[in-house]
């Protein structure tokens, strides 16, 4: 910590937040809102004495409010920057004739009270995101009785309270008789692993962290006795499994079960919980002074700011998704962004240093270099045929195309800024806009392969490149089954889904169209795919008025993680498929074919 | 404004209402089946 | 190169994980069909430095001026078969992908009919796009150098130093006041105990 605060290369910002990130990779445009602390970081020398005198305290959140802190404060003694601030929420001095006797106090004269926000902007090449994850509130596994029963902690808490820079110094102490516990007792996925309440996946640290605690327990307190309530134990990492067994060498009893419920002897205050032991096939009671409750870990309560502002998308657990599991497993999908840590999944200590290894390597591949290529995915103007509406500049989700309506001057694309969604050439009405490598021919040659044989037979699905489309790889990566009828055209996003497209798509005998992509607030584009909504719903009222069934264009979200309704989707489609006849079909050739002409 | 109207779900054709304004643009679900192949029903005049 | 096209298709057999359920023989076969296709190979594993020599062979002795690789999902190795066809002087953007892995094997693996059926389709399809691939430019951008780490725990501070010791700036920018994050909050942590 000590070298970040003081490597030469190294800008630190604390107590800031992200505003807005614009630009493209290699080409980042940042601003930041630096928040006013209201005690000059530079000169304060973290002596102490303003705390001394300030008469306000408040919990204190470094120690999840085990102990207490003043409005002005520094977060805890090792903090970087050394520095204190004031929490002006709690303040009484932001009416200096209230109280200023921190700042009468300070002989620096570091206290300003008329301190501002300030916004700082700079530009980058590539971006480590690192926003970690938030420990699991087991609030609603109230058989365990977190908020009713004191000395039920989590072990987060435990954590604090055993810790050197603790309230009680290090000394593990229960809080309803400030005594050392007899017996401790640790209930291990609270929060994890359950379909039903919190989490279903493992959080990866929770075992280990209790066989640690094991540990040092019983390093401190030799007679001290310790209890597991386990599922399984995973400790697979390098040497955990030793860990594992010194601490059942220790004499930690590791009881196979996960306990029913834990009720509270009013007297003694110890706590008597009941739990099947899945290895004696028995009902057990055991009566423990402390129990821990070994919580999970849950991405971060703010975690979509960031995924906004870089247009991330998450998996279902609710982590940020990388390009690929197994072999991209840093990148994100937004190209020059990288992942290091808990933001990413669930981790521990040395997986989180691993991979903010790789993260800084991978970015490294790219400000090593002096010029990025930027995929040649973008549109064109053809200027004959443009008679400057303004269309595509409204839609343009990045304000890449510039057109004077007014001079009939033809629209111009940025091609730097343009980044190749295609929603302007879905929108213009004159095809007087091309899109390189996603070109309207392109793709009317793919559906007339696809429909050339047996159209009745056919789904046509189109699929965004950042959502559905590796939604559907997913389902192949799952190896979940689905029926074969769909035949699935990419496009970049789903706003590039041009009407003719699917009007082509009936015309050539197809009985359903799907058009899918991002759940808007995952748009890898701001919000181009809403291009698509607009329009499908307008097709919908243009095929009833020509008197084709509007339920043969079909709409859906489907997320990158979203397996379960790719596939549910598909089923339904295809039961909504078998019921078009060819009739039908033929009905609905006649009637575009007549528009046409 | 934000007005009561109908709305049909073109995957099972349960027909339901729910919030809409005019111009505006959110992800729309059937509270039924939860697909997003919801159809704003325009009231004929 | 002249002015006709002349398209190869590549099949990969990736292990059995296509050729276990798409008939890749019957494939090629049928790719053999195809407008504008001159040859068609099928490969063990085209990902593979010798399915990706393979291309580079025939584009060359062949002259072939698209490639259809009909193999996994695009998103895994549209970046490698690119840089393939353009190590052998095709422009990248001349290449094209089947998904027939993601998409048509690894779905449909309990009926091979019907997914070399579906397979053959796809195929089909990525020839008649890649028949109207136009070479592309890339746009090339200078690069700023420097990085932004959002968030000062453990994993931001790890990145930072590494990314500053290799000599470039970093910015690293946390929400609380003070960087450290969860691990500052920890007492010993295995498996070192301290």
């Amino acid at each position: 910590m000590m070298d970040v605060g003081r490597h030469p290369r190294i800008k630190l910002l604390t107590y800031s937040e992200i505003e807005e990130i614009s630009g493209y990779i290699g080409n980042f445009r940042i601003k930041i809102r630096r928040k006013a602390r209201y005690v000059d970081e530079n000169e304060c020398t973290a002596c102490d004495e303003c705390v001394e005198v300030c008469p306000v305290i408040v919990p204190k959140e470094h120690q999840m409010g085990l102990a207490s802190r003043k409005a002005i404060y520094i977060p805890f003694p090792q903090a970087v920057p050394s520095a204190h601030l004031i929490d002006i929420e709690a303040c009484l001095g932001f009416d200096p004739i209230a109280c200023s006797k921190c700042a009468e106090k300070c002989d620096k004269n570091c206290i300003n009270y008329d301190d501002k926000d300030k916004i700082i902007e700079f530009d980058v090449g590539s971006i480590i995101v690192a926003t970690g994850m938030d420990v699991y509130d087991p609030t609603e596994f109230d058989e365990y009785g977190y908020t009713r029963f004191e000395n039920v902690l989590t072990s987060m808490e435990f954590e604090i309270l055993t810790g050197p820079g603790g309230v009680t110094k290090g000394e593990l102490i229960r809080p309803t008789d400030r005594k050392v516990p007899k017996s401790i007792g640790f209930i291990q996925c609270v929060g994890s692993r359950c379909e039903k309440r919190g989490n279903p996946y493992c959080s990866n640290v929770c075992c280990m962290n209790t066989i640690k605690d094991t540990l040092l327990l019983k390093e401190y307190y030799h007679d001290i006795e310790c209890k597991v309530f386990y599922v399984d134990i995973r400790a697979s990492g390098k040497g955990f499994e030793d860990f594992y067994r010194r601490s059942k060498g220790l004499g930690v009893k590791y009881i196979r079960g996960i306990p029913g419920d834990i009720r509270e002897d009013p007297k003694t205050k110890n706590l008597i919980l009941t739990v099947e032991n899945t290895s004696k096939g028995s009902i057990e009671e055991h009566e423990l002074e402390m129990i821990v409750l070994s919580v999970g870990l849950v991405p971060r309560y703010d975690s979509d700011v960031i995924q906004k502002l870089l247009t991330l998308s998450t998996t279902s657990d609710g982590f940020l998704m990388e390009v690929h599991p197994k072999l991209t497993p840093i990148d994100a999908p937004t190209s020059g962004v990288f992942f290091a840590g808990c933001c990413e999944a669930p981790k521990d200590i040395k997986d989180s240093v691993t991979q903010a290894s790789g993260a800084a390597a991978r970015a490294l591949t790219i400000l090593s270099q002096d010029k990025v290529k930027i995929e040649a995915v973008t549109s064109i103007i053809d200027e004959d045929k443009c008679t400057s509406c303004g269309i595509c500049a409204d839609v343009c989700p990045y304000g890449a195309i510039i057109v004077d309506k007014k001079a009939k001057i033809p629209a111009k694309v940025i091609e730097a800024a343009c980044k190749g969604c295609g929603t302007c050439a879905a929108e213009c009405k004159f095809d007087a806009i091309r899109m390189r490598h996603f070109s309207d021919e392109q793709i009317m040659a793919q559906l007339e392969a696809i429909l050339e044989e047996n159209p009745e037979e056919k789904i046509v699905v189109f699929a965004c490149n950042w959502c559905s489309y590796p939604g559907a790889d997913l389902v192949g990566i799952s190896r979940m089954q689905y029926p074969v009828s769909p035949r699935i055209v990419r496009t970049m996003c789903s706003g590039r889904v041009d009407e003719k497209f699917i009007l082509h798509a009936f015309e050539l005998g197809a009985p359903i169209v799907l058009v899918t992509g991002c759940h808007p607030v995952d748009c890898h584009y701001i919000d181009a795919q809403q291009w698509a909504q607009r329009r499908v719903e307008r097709l919908w009222d243009k095929l009833e008025r020509k008197g084709i069934r509007p339920e043969r264009l079909q709409l859906e979200w489907i997320s990158a993680s979203e397996v379960g309704k790719f596939v549910k989707t598909m089923e339904e489609l295809e039961e909504m498929r078998k019921k078009v006849t060819r009739e039908e079909i033929e009905e609905t050739k006649r009637i575009l074919s007549k528009i046409k002409k | 404004m934000i007005e009561e109207a109908d709305f049909k779900c073109l995957r099972c054709g349960h027909e339901f209402k729910a919030p809409y304004e005019k111009g505006k643009i959110e992800e729309r679900f059937c509270p039924k089946c939860r697909s997003n192949s919801v159809r704003h029903i325009k009231k004929k005049l | 190169m002249g002015s006709e096209t002349r398209i190869g298709v590549f099949i990969c057999e990736c292990g059995s994980n296509i050729a276990g359920t798409v008939n890749c023989m019957e494939l090629m076969e049928y790719a053999k069909s195809l407008p504008d296709v001159v040859c068609v190979v099928v490969n063990r594993y085209t990902c593979a430095e010798p399915g990706q020599q393979e291309i580079r062979r025939y584009v060359c002795e062949q002259d072939l001026n698209r490639v259809v690789v009909a193999a996994c999902t695009p998103k895994m190795h549209e970046p490698t078969f690119r840089k393939c066809v353009s190590d052998a002087g095709l422009n990248p953007y001349l290449m094209e992908m089947a998904n027939i892995r993601e998409h048509c094997s690894w779905v449909h693996h309990f009926d091979k009919a019907k997914a070399t059926q579906k397979a053959k389709e796809l195929v089909k399809s990525a020839v008649a796009r890649a028949r109207l691939l136009e070479p592309q430019k890339e746009l090339e951008v200078p690069v700023t150098q420097a990085a932004l780490v959002i968030g000062g725990g453990i994993a931001g501070i790890q990145a930072s130093l590494d990314l500053a010791n290799a000599g470039y700036p970093v910015w690293l920018v946390e929400k609380a006041p003070s960087i450290g994050g969860i691990m500052s909050q920890l007492n010993k942590t295995y498996p070192t105990m301290d």
